[in-house]
């Protein structure tokens, strides 16, 4: 890890200088993690790629502007959370029509596919901030200190989001797992 | 023990969990947290059901990529070959040009009374005309090629998708009529043994 952070760093210097194909594989580096968190974010897979390419390339423009190199990876899902934001405040009404949460399966025996989609399904009936705040941390592994500069807000708001939707998926998920623990059992 | 847990939830001083879950205690409050979980039935409840959660988070699937994001020297951030063409000449054109006219000036013939100064003039223009046009077909011709590569791998790319996806589907599907066909075999299953059963003890009144 300390030597990724090395690298990306020394990339980052490489790409303020003008080298493109620096920057380039700073792109594949970090492109499956913002696909993945503007996915779940958006919920729209072209809306992510679309996201995810806007947001490679504000990067890339505003680059000079990044004072530490060392908050890279912060400033990357900085730009990403405003550039998701944007386009959900414009799909908006669009979103409320059909964005209508899909309830956890709750019949039948739960196979690992079923439980990552009733994951999935959970994850849906959280309000945005919420959904973001576990994927930024549950997924992306950021402190509630990043978290707090991603998002501009506080740490105490960062984490009663986290806290509150953690409660709200415990209860949502319960059936799913008790399911999943019962066919484990059986195969035991 | 209940006493216990009954205290653990007034207390102030009670560890907080889900940052000892999520991994932000320091070393030294995840040391204090653990000694109190270890007299604390309802810490304990806690915390494991907050594990149990998110272990099924963990279980959701990271998707690939659909297509590559496009990079910055990609063909599309580029200009485009007729701005290239209206832009001023480069240091290098006129490079170019000065060389063939400094070449011409040396190499030319000897002096031909009948060659005057439009004459020359004309034999640059056409020299620098015929340059630019192989130039401009160069341009088209890579613009084009760039233009049909990326369209064949968007074409390729989405059907490899669109693939996955159809796949998705039919698991979801089959793992449904497969469940489908397990509840119907059960109960299948339960009827016969209930015949069977009263059966048996038909004829064990008899």
């Amino acid at each position: 890890m300390i030597f990724r952070e090395v690298e990306d760093r020394d990339l980052i210097a490489k790409a303020r200088r003008g080298d493109v194909e620096a920057y380039n594989l700073l792109v594949s580096r970090w492109e499956k993690r913002v696909f993945n968190y503007l996915l779940r974010l958006t919920g729209h897979r072209e809306d992510a790629l679309d996201v995810s390419q806007e947001t490679f390339l504000k990067a890339y423009q505003n680059l000079p502007k990044l004072d530490d190199p060392a908050r890279f990876t912060g400033w990357l899902f900085r730009i990403a959370h405003n550039e998701a934001y944007s386009l959900l405040r414009r799909r908006r009404p669009e979103a409320d029509l059909a964005g209508e949460p899909r309830p956890a399966n709750t019949g039948g025996r739960m196979l690992p596919i079923e439980l990552s989609l009733a994951v999935e399904g959970a994850l849906k009936t959280l309000s945005e901030d919420q959904r973001e705040a576990v994927l930024l941390k549950v997924y992306q592994g950021f402190k509630f200190e990043e978290m707090a500069e991603i998002l501009g807000c506080p740490v105490s708001t960062v984490k009663s989001r986290l806290y509150t939707a953690l409660d709200l998926l415990k209860n949502t998920l319960a059936p799913a797992v008790l399911r999943k623990e019962a066919v484990r059992g059986e195969h035991v | 023990m209940f006493e216990a847990n009954m205290s653990c939830k007034l207390n102030d001083s009670r560890p907080d969990w889900k940052s000892y879950a999520l991994g932000e205690l320091d070393a030294d409050a995840r040391r204090e947290a653990e000694q109190h979980a270890a007299s604390c039935n309802a810490c304990q409840d806690e915390l494991a059901g907050l594990r149990v959660t998110l272990d099924a988070l963990a279980t959701l699937r990271e998707e690939e990529v659909p297509r590559r994001i496009a990079f910055v020297s990609d063909k599309v951030f580029e200009p485009k070959w007729w701005e290239n063409f209206w832009r001023p000449p480069s240091f290098a054109a006129g490079a170019v040009v000065a060389a063939a006219i400094l070449v011409h000036a040396f190499v030319r013939p000897p002096a031909n009374p009948a060659m005057n100064s439009a004459s020359i003039e004309a034999r640059i223009t056409a020299v620098v005309q015929e340059q630019v046009r192989a130039d401009v077909d160069r341009r088209v011709a890579a613009e084009v090629s760039a233009a049909v590569s990326t369209a064949v791998q968007q074409a390729v790319t989405k059907a490899v998708a669109d693939t996955e996806k159809r796949d998705d589907q039919r698991t979801v599907q089959l793992l449904a009529a497969a469940e489908q066909r397990y509840a119907e075999t059960a109960e299948i299953l339960n009827k016969q043994v209930s015949r069977i059963y009263a059966m048996n003890t038909g004829a064990g009144v008899r």
